[in-house]
């Protein structure tokens, strides 16, 4: 059996060429069934996703995987191999496997830990099932590689850290205050990213929004979106001791709140911590704010610079995932050799089975009629015999496998048994 | 001091012993109970309050102001009544956490005047020693807790006013979990404290009589605990946190450090016949 994993994925192909091979997922059906009518493909499973499109063979022995796989692109996509080839990757056998390991866990995404590549991943998956192109030792692959992925996540920090703006303030929120449970937020003004926000701390248990806005209607309108109460914006900074978290992002060329006033609200709120968003340009709020205790005031330079330090953080995690992977796919391979030994197993018994009968049917001839409790006995004494033979050579059968050098002492085995193919 | 006096005194003692019970389950509930009870019993022992010190002003004819714990009576009694006061012009409840144990205890010391029997048996002598020491022992350890979790309240709030995010800011809990934590472990730790207060107090009055009270030991001893009353007043009310509340728990644990270093003899009481 033979594994080939082709594809093109946004660090090797622009999006031009992705676009081309790209699998709209109706059409994902007949492709499959195209590919598996192939004669030789045993399983297959396509992975069709805006960064990458993968196709995953098993294919028998004799087959030639890479010609199957250039055929049905041909075919499918109209497309000649030839063009795409310098963007396409090719993994076979273990390096596929690692690939497939990679993907699953989100290491080879764009963004690094991002959660979305397993949900289309299981999606392939199960498209491929329902269509009964996926019913062997492809599908128990995929499903390891999605147990990789939850390991790499549950063992390593890659997917915890925000990488987007938005969920940075939320992220810092948590920070400030552990649960986001009954925290009030107020949003200061409009604007795609603070409504974002907004709606990423009301997904996290901020419980309630108010909004103010210099034109009135349009708090009203945010109001209504979040479910919140609209404040008038000459009342915002009265209102201020009641909020734990405010995002401001109005379109006022001055400060909208100064350190004088932060400094009567903190006191309001007898030193309960507050947590301030500044995302609007010019800043709304008096940078001097974050010297007062208690105040936690982040721009839209210092949230990108958490953005960045996450990533980076990532990236370390990320080595920390790879290590998971490398182990996965070592343990994986030791799996299959295991698998690939079992014949050698079976005719190793055989054969010794084969001389006790033989032998056995020598002490018949040479002793003649035996009783039926002699012969529970011969039959007793001679198989725990070539049980205790065969337990050695099998141990180390199977300990070899293994190994990536145990080839040697396999086939040392075989030959010292007379075993044959 | 006569001993109707001290009979009014102690049953004053008694009922600010509500206002005791008040401050700690709002520490350690975070809500405030009892206190509607507790004003009322603090009243009513204001007023017998005053009933001992006049009793004794008219049996003694002279102002009951002429040693130590009829200083501290009168004190308490003062605090009581300003107390009440304040909180009839104000209506400042939170006030109750920090005045309740403080005029408890002043009181309790003050009942303390007046020498009693000596112990009936030396078990009791011991395991009143033993439930003090362990009672302090448990109240170290929460402020040890209290400081460690203040320590880490500051290195993480240092790394979000930095905004430029190091392993520390990923390592440590969010400022909200510490805090919490905080709170619970000075809460846990005063009740502690307060109660080994008391059985000290008691232990020493009995064992060294009216004397008890010029051990340089258990003058420091009241100073730590004063010191945490204040602590734990300045959270619940100010809300303190960061900076200056890690100092304050600094200064305590030093405290409690020079507290434990005076009692360090304390092993070899038990060892007396």
């Amino acid at each position: 059996m033979k594994l080939l994993v082709t594809g093109v994925s946004h660090k090797t192909a622009p999006v031009e060429v992705r676009e081309c091979l790209a699998f709209p997922e109706p059409s994902l059906p007949a492709a499959l069934q195209s590919l598996k009518s192939r004669a030789g493909v045993s399983e297959a499973c396509i992975l069709s996703t805006c960064n990458r499109v993968e196709i995953t063979i098993t294919t028998d022995d004799p087959a030639d995987p890479q010609a199957l796989v250039d055929e049905f692109l041909r075919e499918s996509r109209l497309i000649a191999p030839a063009s795409v080839e310098p963007y396409l990757y090719r993994h076979e056998g273990q390096n596929a496997i690692h690939h497939l390991f990679r993907v699953a866990s989100s290491l080879d995404s764009m963004v690094v830990g991002e959660p979305q590549i397993l949900g289309q991943f299981k999606n392939a998956y199960g498209i491929a099932k329902s269509e009964g192109v996926l019913c062997g030792w492809l599908e128990g692959l995929l499903e390891r590689a999605f147990s990789v992925a939850k390991r790499v996540r549950s063992e390593t920090g890659v997917g915890q850290m925000a990488v987007s703006v938005s969920y940075a303030a939320v992220e810092l929120a948590r920070k400030i205050f552990g649960s986001l449970n009954n925290r009030t937020v107020m949003i200061a003004g409009a604007g795609k990213m603070s409504e974002l926000a907004a709606r990423h701390l009301r997904r996290s248990g901020a419980t309630h929004v108010f909004v103010t806005n210099r034109t009135h209607e349009r708090s009203l309108e945010m109001a209504k979106l979040f479910q919140g109460t609209p404040v008038e914006y000459s009342r915002f900074v009265a209102m201020l001791p009641e909020v734990d978290i405010l995002i401001a992002s109005s379109g006022a060329p001055h400060y909208i709140l100064h350190k004088d006033e932060m400094q009567r609200v903190i006191a309001a709120r007898r030193n309960k911590p507050m947590f301030l968003i500044d995302i609007a340009v010019p800043r709304n709020i008096e940078p001097s704010v974050n010297d007062l205790d208690n105040v936690f005031l982040y721009d839209i330079d210092d949230l990108q610079e958490v953005v960045n330090a996450n990533l980076r953080e990532r990236l370390k995690e990320a080595e920390r995932a790879e290590e998971i992977v490398k182990q996965e796919v070592e343990r994986m391979m030791a799996r299959i050799s295991v698998q690939e030994i079992a014949p050698t197993i079976v005719s190793l018994q055989e054969e010794l089975e084969r001389i006790r009968q033989a032998e056995m049917e020598k002490a018949r001839r040479k002793f003649g009629p035996v009783t039926r409790e002699q012969e529970e006995a011969w039959e007793t004494l001679t198989r725990g015999i070539i049980n205790k033979v065969a337990h050695g050579p099998i141990a180390e059968l199977r300990a070899q496998a293994g190994r990536p050098d145990g080839a040697p002492a396999i086939a040392a085995i075989r030959k010292a048994f007379h075993l044959h193919e | 001091m006569a001993e109707m006096s001290v009979i009014w005194l102690r049953v004053a003692a008694a009922l600010y012993s509500v206002g005791l019970l008040h401050a700690i389950l709002t520490l350690v509930r975070k809500r405030e109970h009892l206190f509607r009870v507790s004003l009322a019993a603090i009243s009513m022992g204001a007023v017998l309050h005053g009933v001992s010190i006049v009793e004794e002003g008219l049996l003694t004819h002279r102002c009951p102001i002429a040693n130590f714990y009829e200083t501290l009576s009168m004190c308490a009694f003062l605090i009581t009544a300003l107390f009440l006061f304040v909180y009839w012009r104000y209506k400042t409840e939170s006030l109750g956490v920090f005045i309740f144990p403080l005029i408890f205890v002043m009181t309790l010391v003050a009942t303390l005047g007046n020498p009693v029997d000596a112990w009936t048996s030396p078990v009791v002598r011991n395991v009143w020693l033993d439930v003090h020491i362990t009672l302090v022992l448990l109240g170290f350890a929460a402020l040890a807790f209290t400081a460690g979790a203040s320590l880490l309240y500051l290195f993480q709030e240092r790394e979000l006013k930095r905004k430029k995010p190091r392993k520390l800011y990923y390592r440590l809990p969010p400022l909200g979990t510490l805090d919490e934590l905080i709170s619970r472990s000075m809460a846990l730790g005063f009740v502690l404290m307060t109660l080994a207060v008391i059985a000290a107090t008691t232990w020493a009055f009995i064992e060294h009589k009216t004397q008890w009270i010029s051990q340089p030991a258990i003058g420091i001893s009241f100073i730590t605990w004063g010191c945490y009353l204040a602590m734990v007043f300045l959270r619940v009310t100010a809300g303190w946190r960061g900076r200056k509340a890690a100092i304050m728990v600094i200064v305590v644990v030093g405290l409690s450090a020079v507290t434990w270093v005076a009692h360090a003899r304390l092993g070899s009481l038990l060892l007396k016949p």
